[in-house]
């Protein structure tokens, strides 16, 4: 049994079949429940965990139709239009639906109609029932109100008025139903009647293309999976080749036995249709995943799809057949190793405008995309004196300025002349700078104008080390922060 | 004399039987044992995958160094660089950086992949494209940059890799002594290399030097840096090119020596510099005509003095405004409130 609070009370709100044999009820208080039956094991609800396990049949139904929608908190709608050929008609599919469902340990109940509202009271109110096309009326009419998926308080006031089946709503007249319930009333039966289209919005969005294969045994080895993928991805080539595009995104989805789905997926620097190249990616993907896919029992159903495409460039190959193209090792290697390590695994460095030193460098995962051109160089005067004196940076930057201990200066705005940085005393020998280089003011209003200005100096220890260090703030900058002293990079 | 022809005779019967290992045939190793040139005929030459091609060894540019290592930098193999101390992995960055600049004038526009683990780009810092281009004139285009959070993925992704051809040189950096980068993994990285014909440079930061498959270890700290050279000489108390302590600490070829290497941004060569000897920069200055700096207001400058004009301060100031304070507002322009300025 399953408790959930409402209006500060705790209050049954699920329960099996041996307590409804001990006429425990719905709604029914859990210290009256208590007070009947002791011994009743009270369990509280987990709205979000029941949520999830909702979305995991919706994935796993996926193997029956890609638009899968997820229907309040105990439903699912599957749009199987077009679907029912491939499992041998809809009464095959929906048999075939229960029974997995059954052997995976639910209890559910399914109904089939031509419109989503007349399978819905199908499936809850008829049990298991095909409803033809063109018989909802029939099926709804000796249906209770509920039936018709409106509110609990309409449902009262139309029973108030000896309205009690949907039978007796159809035959009321329209015109006065409307104006004393709403319009909902009647939009509802008019999309279980099929008079309106009723779309279901699905789950995930609907793969452009996906192949799949069920399998008579299910597979565990992840060799077996590769080569399946490889299979499966000479199939999707064709489509590919048809459509004259290449994968960006694709996703490999795996339906175990016992209604676990695992997704994996991939993306792509460059469009790519090779069955031998997606192959190799899922490899590495595989690999890494190697923890977290369990093949349990095996999987009986392996589905490829292509998430996202775009449009594939042909390569013209030379006399000999040979089509040079380094551009497409790096990013097949890019691939992989993203594959394998997660999408920040392979970095490309972008110069952005801008003076701070940690801004003007950004990295972004590697794509093969346009990359991000540098403006062609301006010629006017500001560039000028740059190319004479290029302000000097260092080779390597600390991604956070680490703070160090300046004991002293000979002179308050000058460079240092020991300082400590990771408890370890540096001699300054020699010194350049300053540089100063001044807060963004277009970006954000410093606080304190004079506490963000930061002096670099360029500085040498007695070894040899080049270091480049910063002053943040002022002396006597009439600031009430005292300056504070950085490392924030090292020379070659 | 005999005698040391005799002890000779036993180092390259064992260096024989070493390459015999290893699976290369050593072309002359018994050659020089007949003269008493003993500095010169020191060097062997391999033949393997790398010394078959005529172009196997990058040279360096120095000549004392090229001579001592055979030739230069194998460009097929795993070169480990050390720094004793991770506050050296700025030189030791620097010096394999500098060797990647010498092999992109070879094959310009191949990109240079940098690998990392989390722990090393954590302490010794990440790498700055602005810094790189500035220095050693590799483009942010050029660079792609992995870090991964664990040895054994940074050692996978090395891998990969080194066996590319699309890649000019691979870097993989680590800091310490793991246990896992031994002998085995090493070996993997060298024969991948070999195979590919691209160096990897294995960037070691405070580290002991332990047995690798790696044919050459270089021993790499910094050292201080010449000052500034302007026409009117070396700028006092300034910090000029980038320079280095060089050690080779492992070689098959060459003895054990140290250099003092320093690393010309601009014309991306390096100049070895003799302790206390200014004849190359002498040398140096004459064959660039163009003025490193230019001359102070009252100098005979060709050229119009763009912008400010700058004072340099009295010579021996520990102090010395540096040219790059050239790339702040002049006085005018700068605001009132934010005090002085410490110019000369």
């Amino acid at each position: 049994m399953i408790s959930h609070r409402d209006r500060n009370a705790q209050r049954i709100s699920a329960l099996d079949e041996r307590a409804e044999a001990l006429h425990l009820k719905r709604d029914m208080g859990i210290a009256d429940a208590r007070a009947m039956h002791p011994s009743i094991d009270v369990v509280e609800a987990d709205p979000e965990a029941d949520r999830r396990l909702l979305e995991g049949l919706a994935d796993w139904c996926d193997r029956y139709t890609p638009l899968v929608a997820l229907d309040g908190a105990d439903g699912l709608f599957l749009d199987v239009t077009g679907c029912t050929h491939l499992f041998g008609g809809e009464r095959a599919m929906l048999d075939d639906i229960l029974s997995r469902f059954f052997h995976q340990g639910f209890d559910v109940r399914a109904g089939l109609a031509a419109t989503p509202g007349a399978a819905w009271a199908a499936a809850r109110f008829a049990g298991d029932r095909i409803v033809p096309c063109g018989e909802e009326e029939a099926l709804l009419a000796p249906l209770p109100l509920a039936a018709l998926r409106i509110e609990p308080a309409t449902r009262a006031s139309l029973e108030s008025v000896g309205l009690r089946t949907a039978g007796a709503v159809m035959a009321a007249p329209r015109a006065p139903l409307a104006r004393r319930f709403g319009a909902l009333l009647l939009l509802r039966l008019d999309q279980a009647l099929g008079r309106l289209d009723e779309a279901v919005s699905p789950r995930l969005p609907v793969a452009p293309l996906s192949v799949e294969r069920h399998l008579a045994e299910p597979v565990t080895l992840t060799e077996d999976i590769e080569r399946l993928v490889g299979m499966l991805a000479a199939t999707l080539k064709t489509d590919l080749e048809r459509r004259g595009e290449g994968a960006r995104t694709l996703a490999l989805l795996l339906f175990r036995v016992d209604g676990a789905v695992s997704r994996i997926a991939i993306g792509t620097s460059r469009p790519m249709r090779e069955p031998r190249l997606i192959q190799r990616l899922f490899h590495e993907r595989l690999a890494a995943l190697e923890q977290d896919i369990d093949a349990g029992y095996g999987f009986d159903l392996v589905r490829l799809s292509v998430l996202t495409s775009a449009a594939f460039d042909m390569q013209q190959a030379d006399l000999a057949g040979e089509v040079i193209d380094d551009g497409a090792d790096i990013a097949l290697f890019a691939d992989r190793i993203r594959a394998r390590l997660g999408e920040g695994a392979v970095l490309q460095p972008v110069t952005v405008e801008s003076h701070l030193p940690e801004r003007a460098v950004v990295t972004i995962p590697f794509t093969e995309a346009p990359r991000r051109t540098t403006p062609p160089k301006k010629p006017d005067r500001l560039q000028a004196p740059k190319t004479i004196f290029p302000p000097e940076r260092p080779i390597r930057l600390f991604r956070s300025p680490e703070p160090i201990d300046v004991p002293a200066t000979e002179m308050p705005e000058g460079p240092p002349l020991n300082f400590r940085w990771r408890r370890a005393l540096y001699r300054v020998t020699r010194a350049e700078g300053p540089e100063r280089i001044a807060a963004e003011w277009w970006r954000e209003v410093p606080s304190d104008e004079a506490a963000s200005t930061r002096d670099y100096f360029r500085i040498e220890d007695a070894d040899g080390r080049r270091y480049w260090l910063y002053r943040q703030g002022l002396y006597g900058g009439g600031s009430q922060v005292p300056p504070r002293w950085f490392l924030h990079g090292v020379f070659a | 004399m005999a005698m040391t022809a005799v002890a000779r005779e036993t180092v390259f019967a064992l260096r024989r039987q070493i390459a015999k290992i290893e699976g290369t045939l050593p072309e002359r190793l018994a050659a020089a044992t007949s003269d008493a040139d003993v500095n010169t005929d020191l060097t062997i030459v391999r033949r393997g995958i790398a010394a078959a091609l005529p172009d196997a060894f990058l040279p360096i540019g120095v000549e004392r160094l090229d001579a001592a290592l055979s030739g230069g930098l194998p460009k097929a193999a795993l070169s480990e660089i050390h720094g004793t101390q991770t506050r050296d992995a700025g030189a030791v960055a620097g010096f394999a950086l500098s060797l990647t600049s010498l092999i992109l004038k070879q094959a310009p526009g191949l990109p240079v992949l940098w690998i990392g683990t989390t722990e090393i780009f954590r302490e010794a810092g990440f790498p700055y494209a602005r810094g790189l281009r500035a220095s050693f004139g590799i483009g942010p285009e050029q660079l792609l940059f992995s870090e991964a959070p664990r040895l054994v993925d940074a050692l996978w992704v090395a891998e990969e890799a080194a066996r590319m051809t699309a890649l000019a040189a691979v870097i993989l950096e680590i800091r310490g002594n793991p246990q896992r980068l031994d002998l085995t993994a090493t070996r993997r990285l060298h024969a991948r290399a070999q195979g590919a014909g691209r160096p990897v440079f294995l960037l070691r930061q405070a580290a002991e030097p332990e047995p690798t498959a790696a044919p050459l270890r270089l021993i790499v700290a910094s050292a201080p840096a010449a000052p500034r050279d302007t026409i009117a000489g070396p700028l006092a108390g300034s910090i000029g090119r980038p320079a280095f302590t060089l050690t080779i600490g492992k070689s098959r070829t060459a003895l054990p020596g140290q250099f003092t290497l320093e690393w010309n941004p601009d014309e991306r060569a390096f100049d070895e510099r003799a302790s206390g000897e200014r004849g190359g920069e002498e040398r140096q200055r004459a064959k660039n005509s163009v003025p490193v700096v230019s001359l102070s207001g009252r100098g005979k400058d060709p050229a119009a003095a763009p912008g400010a004009v700058l004072a340099f301060p009295a010579v021996g100031s520990p102090a010395a405004i540096s040219p790059t304070a050239r790339d702040q507002p002049s006085r005018p322009q700068r605001a009132a409130h934010l005090g002085p300025r410490r110019a000369g």
